[in-house]
């Protein structure tokens, strides 16, 4: 049965199965099902293809065949397998056109040519005869063609068609599960792909390796030629190409405003976008004018709703066309890729933050060493430049006095502005002073808030900050980019404001170290120029420095000083030990204030006043200070005058005894004659022997007073202590002073504490010392009262003192009187000596009287209305340390 | 009547003492110089001595110390005169073996107490 098919050719007037051996029907239906078998065992596409073809070949008997599949991107059909067909290899193309296999295509049914020399679209084979055009269908599309060739003129007939489309039939069926096989297979290869990219993503955490392994693991992906990556700067809306693969030109660095070109409109669109052809798409960019790109798929990078990015993919082969799948394929790609973007751009803030914590600590260690302020400046401004990635800046220091700003530190702002002097709000620095808020001006040229000081400055983006301590202003800053393409964003903002207050304090502390500085070098002056010799010690006793009086008083310049032992340089060994335990003692207790003897570098002695201070830094004992006054002089000038004294003492000892000797004379034989003129019967002669005898014992007791004076002062007086009862003393001097008592009409009263108990000390001095205050109240007290107390006292270490005191009603003294009335030779006024006798000397005697006991006297009195004397003695002269030279 | 013998090398002293204690009763010998006082001590007996310290020889501490020393003169009753308010002066005397002591210039009345005094410790006068 034959039977003419399609429109080619209804006639079939030909030699059957002229092409093919013939069989029985069962015997084709086994071979046509064996066929089946195989195809379904076939594995992928070719396979099926080659099983379609060998078992028609085989089984069946056809010697001349080939199967075509569709490319769905050209719509060519590519031969998949082909029997007898020795010039047509596997994947030859047919393009759309071109041989009557198209034809099937077209009506999607079985074309029979009978005749195929005839056909204009035949494509010349060696069989010349008839061919069959099976279509072969998958999933209800026409995707291929099986091809069957005679080189008779029409050699089919109907069961050659039977048995072709049934063929064909299972030939599609397979092709169809073999393609969703693939499929499945394909999703699963891509989610790999996808987690390892993934994997290798959150290990790339460095963002700009990250960035490009993004872009490589897309070009991989989707088999193309290369891309790009682009991310958001947040700053100025713009895109960043920072990663470029292979798309003709290194477009890294590029930046796209929103809209511009293919990654500018997916941005801005949040769509992705294919552009089959680049080079005559009307959106493209300027910038990309040379690329040797033909197609291009870009999808935008969305974390979330947040746009982070664009990646574009590029065809350069203009065979090669995005389709469905690729965009399938990216728009699975781009949000993950996005997501660990934002995350790596996050890290990448977080660890671009701590690197440049790190620059900026180490920009301050840096510049903490260095203190001095205008090196200072120079340095933090281009540290500041180079860590904001400008091409220049200005420091200024706000002066409080003048409220101005004056510029420090200029570079590379075109002009050189050092010194000039900004108020409050004039240009960018006086403005940020002002408002203490940063500030970013992106064209200075064109900014309305600018300084005239600045006509003559580079054209350019400035960015401004005040430098604060709290809320104090010490300055201001500014950065400037004068590349028009380069613009300040969040990030130079951020970073200026983490810059600005270390700069404020590194500023503060220079400053203050500026001050502690001339503060030094004033202080180093008064040293240096100091008449005092001062040197200045560590802890170990050695020489640390010294100034030019010292070099002078010792003989040693500074260098031969510095490191020696001060006390092996400047002492004797007589006075070693005591030089040592000076400069010990002030390192263990404080202070010390003596006098020394100190060698010079020429072997002489000098004598000198010595003051050690501790020198203590921060609450740390460093060292010590030494002060040396040469007292040569003043001790030698002291040693005479003591010498002159001494010999005066001498003098007036020797000169009272040698007067004493006569007037005990005169003395003895006035007496000697009172008793004898009432004897003799001339009791008028009487009275002038009187006075001849009181003037005599006046001046004896001037003489005495004087000796004792002298003697005490020539150092021959001595103690001569013994324990004595206090209450008898009272009651004896008591007694001895009654009648001075009485010669004025005053009343004497004792007044004695508890437990006076005794004394240990020089009984004759504390008799005298008593005598000499009683006779002098008695003296100056007329009619009045005359007090004598005694009491034992212990004072705070727990020594006993005693403390008499004799209170008179008497005539009293002014504070004038008072203040010399210790001074040998020296009552009230002259008159008072005329007035009430004495010598003058008993009170200079009595205090020194008591300074010798390791005690004193003191007085209190009133004009008119009486005085106190006061003295307290050491009960016990041994217990208490004499501190009486 | 008490013997006295006093040691005093100042002539008027010397005079004027010996004058007023004759009217007071006593018998009084005279030497100038501690070696005399002590020869003369040693050569009668006395009831008392009145011995001034800065003699010239043999000075008043010296002499006493001698008299002391001596069997026969080891007992006399000695007041030692010092000088006023010479430091030491007194204490010496009494280390020395005075009985007493009294400062010059004398005073009479003061004198004769202390030489009443020694003389009837030794059951004289």
């Amino acid at each position: 049965m034959k039977r003419a098919a399609g429109r080619a050719t209804a006639r079939a007037a030909k030699p059957r199965r002229a092409v093919r051996p013939k069989g029985d029907l069962a015997r084709r239906l086994a071979a046509l099902l064996r066929l089946t078998v195989e195809i379904g065992a076939a594995p992928d596409e070719s396979a099926i293809c080659r099983s379609v073809v060998a078992g028609l070949h085989e089984g069946l008997g056809y010697d001349f065949l080939g199967l075509f599949l569709v490319d769905p991107a050209t719509g060519d059909r590519v031969l998949k397998a082909s029997v007898g067909w020795p010039d047509a290899p596997e994947n030859f193309r047919l393009p759309p056109g071109r041989g009557l296999s198209e034809l099937p295509l077209q009506n999607g049914e079985l074309h029979y040519t009978p005749r195929v020399a005839r056909q204009p679209r035949y494509v010349p084979s060696p069989n010349r005869g008839s061919e069959v055009d099976v279509p072969i269908r998958v999933d209800g599309r026409t995707a291929g063609v099986l091809v069957v060739e005679s080189g008779t003129v029409d050699a089919f007939d109907q069961d050659d068609f039977e048995i072709l489309t049934a063929a064909a039939n299972q030939a599609g069926l397979a092709l169809a599960r073999a393609r969703l096989l693939a499929d499945e297979r394909r999703r699963a290869d891509e989610h790999e792909a996808l987690l390892a990219t993934m994997a290798d993503l959150s290990a790339e955490l460095e963002l700009s390796k990250l960035l490009q392994a993004t872009l490589q693991r897309a070009v991989t992906l989707l088999g193309v030629t290369g891309g790009e990556l682009a991310i958001l700067d947040d700053a100025t809306g713009e895109l960043v190409v920072v990663a470029s693969h292979r798309i003709g030109k290194d477009s890294t660095g590029t930046r796209l405003a929103p809209g511009e070109g293919a990654m500018g409109r997916v941005a801005q669109t949040r769509e992705p976008l294919i552009i089959p052809k680049y080079a005559e798409w009307l959106g493209r960019s300027g910038q990309y004018a040379d690329v040797t790109v033909h197609s291009v798929m870009v999808a935008p990078l969305l974390a979330g709703q947040r746009l982070v990015g664009a990646i574009a993919a590029v065809h350069a082969d203009p065979a090669r066309t995005f389709g469905a799948a690729d965009l399938r394929l990216l728009n699975m790609f781009a949000p993950q890729a996005a997501v660990a973007i934002a995350r790596a751009r996050l890290l990448e803030a977080e660890r671009r933050r701590a690197d440049e914590q790190k620059a900026l600590l180490e920009t301050m260690a840096d510049l903490s060493g260095e203190l001095e302020l205008s090196k200072l400046l120079q340095a933090m401004l281009q540290r500041a430049t180079s860590l904001l990635g400008v091409t220049g800046g200005e420091l200024a220091i706000y002066d409080e006095a003048a409220r101005e700003l004056v510029v420090v530190a200029s570079l590379n702002i075109g002009i050189d502005s050092a010194g000039t002097r900004m108020a409050l709000g004039e240009g960018a620095m006086g403005r940020v002073a002002q408002t203490h808020e940063p500030l970013i001006v992106p064209s200075y040229g064109a900014w309305e808030g600018r300084s005239a000081k600045y006509t003559g400055a580079t054209d350019y983006a400035v960015m401004a900050a005040p430098l604060l301590i709290g809320s104090r202003l010490v300055g201001a800053m500014a950065t400037v980019h004068s590349d028009p393409s380069r613009r300040f964003g969040a990030d130079d903002l951020r970073r200026l404001n983490i810059f600005a207050p270390q700069a404020a304090v590194a500023i503060e502390n220079a400053r203050l170290y500026t001050a502690a500085q001339r503060q030094q070098r004033y202080f180093e002056d008064l040293v240096s120029n100091s008449p005092v010799a001062i040197v200045v010690l560590d802890r170990d006793h050695c020489i640390v420095s010294c100034n030019p009086a010292f070099e002078t008083l010792f003989g040693y310049a500074q260098p031969e000083a510095v490191g020696r032992d001060l006390d092996e340089l400047i002492s004797t060994e007589a006075t070693r030990a005591e030089a040592v335990g000076y400069t010990q003692h002030v390192l263990d207790r404080g202070p010390v204030h003596g006098m020394g003897r100190r060698r010079r570098k020429d072997e002489t002695l000098v004598d000198v006043e010595i003051l050690g201070v501790p020198v203590v830094v921060d609450g740390e004992l460093v060292g010590l200070m030494g002060l040396y006054h040469d007292i040569s002089e003043l001790l030698k000038a002291r040693r005479d005058a003591e010498a002159a004294n001494t010999a005066k003492s001498q003098f007036l000892a020797h000169m009272s005894h040698e007067l004493r000797t006569p007037l005990n004379a005169i003395i003895g034989y006035s007496e000697m004659v009172e008793e004898e003129v009432a004897d003799v019967g001339h009791p008028e002669l009487a009275p002038d022997l009187q006075k001849i005898r009181s003037a005599g014992r006046h001046l004896l007791a001037l003489i005495n007073d004087i000796l004792d004076l002298s003697k005490i002062e020539a150092g021959k007086l001595e103690l001569f202590v013994e324990t004595f009862d206090v209450r008898d003393t009272i009651r004896d001097v008591s007694t001895t002073i009654r009648p001075l008592v009485e010669k004025n009409g005053n009343r004497l009263e004792i007044r004695c504490g508890e437990g006076l108990g005794a004394m240990h000390s020089d009984l004759i001095k504390v008799r005298q010392t008593l005598l000499n205050l009683l006779s002098n109240a008695c003296k100056f007290t007329d009619h009045g009262t005359v007090t004598l107390t005694a009491a034992r006292e212990a004072n705070g270490d727990g020594a006993a003192w005693m403390v008499f005191s004799v209170a008179d009603t008497g005539i009293g003294m002014t504070p004038e009187q008072m203040a010399k009335l210790f001074a040998a030779f020296s009552q009230a006024d002259a008159s008072t000596a005329r007035r009430y006798g004495g010598t003058g000397l008993g009170l200079a005697i009595t205090r020194r009287f008591c300074q010798m006991m390791g005690g004193d006297v003191q007085v209190a009195s009133e004009t008119g209305k009486g005085s106190t004397f006061t003295v307290r003695l050491p009960a016990s002269l041994e217990a208490a340390a004499p501190t009486a030279s | 009547m008490p013997k006295i013998l006093l040691v005093e090398d100042n002539e008027m002293n010397r005079d004027m003492l010996s004058r007023r204690l004759e009217r007071k009763g006593f018998e009084v010998a005279m030497a100038t110089d501690g070696r005399q006082g002590v020869e003369m001590a040693q050569a009668a007996p006395y009831d008392l001595i009145l011995m001034d310290m800065s003699l010239p020889e043999v000075d008043g501490w010296e002499a006493t110390r001698q008299i002391r020393a001596a069997p026969g003169t080891k007992s006399v009753p000695i007041i030692a005169l010092t000088a006023h308010a010479m430091a030491g002066d007194r204490e010496k005397a009494i280390q020395a073996g005075a009985d007493d002591y009294d400062t010059k210039p004398i005073e009479l009345e003061r004198l004769l107490g202390k030489i009443q005094a020694l003389l009837n410790r030794n059951g004289r006068g």
